[in-house]
């Protein structure tokens, strides 16, 4: 434990912007990869992101953002093509798996799918009954900062000088795989299924080679702690506490999502964050994750090499590089000593401070005044030229940042030809051969790493390798 | 240059003040911890989490010194008419103006809505459904505590600009709801079925789509447009459809007018994002 004369002066260690990739041991510390390089694709690994909508327009998601796939059903039910450039007009022929039988035996899901392949048929409009995405770049902050861990890709732009010139200005960012293609669906957070049954539909008939969920789902009937099953007198607790008129068909509607994820997992991996409040087994849907199928449960691991303090603990996959947080509990004392708000009074001797981190993860972040980090201008570029770069990336953090990570991972394993097979079980198998049992004090947790072993960059004893 | 280049050739490094590009070339991230926080937080769940990377303890003393004044400041003063956003809105009057919801019930299948009214009417002299009553009666006018208690912020301060935006979204969705009452002209409930006897009297206009469902559901949408992932994000659509249902409860509305409103808050999300997008932020700002 530090000196109290030491804390509190919010001195903090600089650090690489892509550190979480040297962790994962996708690049060296000169930003080389590691084992892979950058090949143009004919067909690249197309990842799937479940989340809010996404700004496209970012400099580094250049390419990233599949524009003519993406599609949202946060407006319309059905969904309306996300960056369609005329809704009135015709989807013509997309490359699109109407066939699936993944809705087999799943009744009400049987027929959103049939409703949905009407949808999209080659004569239907762009949006969906002319009803307009709801997609605004300004509320993307955690679609695009999820969209950058994924798939983000350097790039040299243009910046615009206080003399109204402009002059080159590279972006050195990248995600965990340049080379894939992001598909995002959008969705809203109205607890209710139907959405997210399409949603997931909608990743299978694009055949996506990865899909990314990383939140939650506010299924009343799964939300945890679960409460089916308490009964604090003649009626179900969940009856008791029921707010709004019950609605039975619904339930049933609840469970078939839960199967529909399960199965669509058997095909193809579906990464889930598993939660940023200390949840047992993960939040929903990432506490589904099992042997036997293909959802991949995601926690979080600090630059020091910790579990970061919020992260799930039970039923985790893998653990890949995110933030911390501060707790003060009776689980765990970890506090930043060097914050200016830092107390020293109460503290109890044997806390855990010294596994705080500091570290963030760096994704990109919404251009100009909205987005996680804002900026000074109402108009962050001219012309297309920037008028600075600060508000183009964030700090990230939480289970949504590892997951989109490990996500952005089994998408290099694809786009590399590293994984060979194409079901869920199958790239959890290649994911876990890649995991390193990482063991300090008494946190024990399978970090991912690409080549050798994870190393993490925050001190204590444990830095990364000097850049030649 | 190419992907390798790029990333040998220049670099980021995260300093305690913002984004260093090449070292030589410094630029802020404009507001590097409240990014920090907001990213973390936004992810899942933690939204009460590191404020400013202050312990939680830290963060509720200050919150509590400020208990009570938000609120009288905000209904005190009352809020200007948003004509700014009134002319935006008509800019994109076409976006709005025809959304396809669907045709209402005709009178006989109104006729059979009705009777579970009447059955809701009869329940609600059960010790079980007596407190919706005094929800009903404070839900008659335009208050905020059905909103801002799921978000746990009523009656304390700090949240002004979260305030105006869901009065903004109340005042703009009013005017849109009354267009399509007018359209479809609808009777009330107890003009359709006169056994039944409404708790309040009926607004002067008509019954499909109930404005308090819109309404509700219109802040609902919107608030987690901003904040997604936060847990009260999904709790208000929850609040919202009990608002809307107790004026079901009430005698007041049908449940088709109930759907109805959801629907059109739904699909007029899209243009309220961008015509109040200026106080959604500044809502934003308030809670990352």
């Amino acid at each position: 434990m530090q000196q109290s004369g030491q804390t509190g002066r919010e001195i903090y260690p600089q650090y690489d912007a892509l550190w979480h990739l040297i962790t994962l041991g996708v690049l060296d510390g000169d930003h080389a990869p590691v084992g892979w390089c950058v090949e143009p694709k004919d067909k690249p690994t197309r990842v799937a992101i479940i989340d809010t909508s996404v700004a496209a327009a970012h400099p580094n998601l250049q390419g990233a953002i599949n524009t003519e796939l993406s599609m949202d059903f946060f407006s319309a039910r059905l969904g309306s093509f996300a960056f369609a450039p005329d809704g009135l007009a015709t989807i013509g022929c997309l490359p699109l798996n109407l066939d699936t039988e993944i809705a087999d035996g799943l009744p009400h899901t049987a027929k959103l799918l049939a409703e949905l392949r009407d949808r999209l048929s080659q004569t239907s409009k762009a949006h969906a009954n002319g009803v307009a995405p709801c997609t605004s770049p300004a509320f993307s902050s955690h679609g695009t900062s999820v969209a950058g861990l994924v798939g983000a890709r350097p790039c040299i732009t243009q910046q615009h000088l206080p003399t109204g010139e402009t002059t080159p200005l590279a972006l050195p960012y990248t995600g965990v795989d340049p080379m894939c293609e992001i598909v995002q669906i959008s969705t809203n957070f109205d607890p209710e299924p139907e959405g997210l049954i399409l949603a997931f539909l909608y990743a299978d008939i694009i055949g996506a080679d990865v899909v990314l969920f990383p939140r939650n789902i506010a299924d009343p009937h799964r939300t945890i702690p679960e409460i089916g099953d308490i009964k604090p007198g003649e009626e179900p607790l969940s009856n008791l506490v029921r707010q709004i008129a019950p609605n039975p068909k619904q339930a049933e509607v609840w469970g078939e999502l839960a199967e529909l994820i399960v199965n669509i997992s058997q095909v193809r991996p579906v990464v889930c964050a598993a939660g940023n409040a200390n949840e047992d087994d993960g939040i929903y849907p990432a506490n589904l994750a099992s042997e036997h199928n293909g959802i991949i449960s995601v926690g979080a691991v600090n630059a020091k090499g910790y579990k970061s303090s919020y992260s799930a603990t039970g039923n985790i996959t893998v653990m890949a590089p995110s933030n911390d947080a501060e707790a003060f509990d009776v689980a765990e004392v970890r506090l930043d000593q060097q914050s200016a708000a830092y107390d020293p009074v109460g503290v109890p001797a044997n806390n855990a401070n010294h596994k705080f981190s500091s570290y963030d993860v760096i994704s990109t972040d919404v251009p100009g005044p909205a987005g996680y980090s804002g900026g000074p201008f109402a108009e962050a570029a001219i012309g297309g030229s920037m008028r600075e770069y600060g508000s183009y990336f964030n700090r990230f953090g939480g289970t949504s940042c590892a997951s989109a990570l490990v996500a952005g991972f089994l998408s290099l394993g694809y786009s590399t030809g590293k994984i060979t097979g194409r079901s869920g079980v199958e790239a959890k198998s290649w994911l876990l051969t890649h995991c390193h049992h990482h063991d300090r004090d008494e946190d024990a947790c399978n970090v991912l790493c690409w080549s050798g072993k994870p190393v993490f960059p925050d001190g204590d004893g444990q830095t990364m390798p000097a850049p030649s | 240059m190419d992907f390798h280049d790029i990333l040998a050739q220049h670099k980021f490094t995260v300093t305690a003040t913002g984004l260093q590009l090449n070292a030589t070339a410094t630029q802020l991230v404009a507001n590097p911890d409240g990014g920090a926080t907001a990213g973390g937080s936004l992810s899942l769940l933690v939204l009460n989490r590191n404020r400013n990377r202050n312990r939680n303890r830290n963060r509720n003393r200050n919150r509590n010194r400020n208990r009570n004044r938000a609120l009288d400041a905000v209904a005190g003063s009352g809020m200007q008419e948003p004509w700014k956003e009134r002319e935006k809105l008509y800019a994109a009057l076409d976006q709005w103006a025809d959304l396809p919801i669907p045709l209402p019930p005709n009178t006989a299948q109104l006729r059979r809505q009705a009777v579970d009214l009447l059955a809701k009417q009869a329940l609600l002299r059960t010790p079980r459904e007596a407190h919706r009553e005094h929800e009903i009666m404070r839900e008659a006018s335009i208050e905020l505590s059905g909103y801002l208690r799921p978000l746990g912020v009523e009656d304390i301060g700090g949240y002004e600009a979260t305030e105006t935006l869901f009065y903004l979204i109340l005042s703009l969705t009013d005017e849109i709801g009354l267009r399509y009452k007018d359209r479809y002209n609808v009777l009330r409930p107890n003009q359709i079925e006169p056994r039944l006897r409404p708790l309040l009297p009926n607004p002067p206009h008509q019954s499909y789509p109930s404005n308090h469902s819109f309404q509700s559901f219109s802040i609902a949408f919107l608030f987690s447009r901003l904040l997604p992932e936060h847990p009260a994000s999904s709790e208000l659509f929850v609040s919202a459809r009990r608002i809307a249902e107790n004026r079901e409860w009430a005698g007041l509305h049908y449940a088709a007018d109930t759907n109805a409103g959801y629907q059109l808050a739904r699909m007029v999300a899209p243009v309220l994002e961008k015509v109040c997008e200026e106080q959604m932020l500044a809502a934003q700002a308030e809670w990352i």
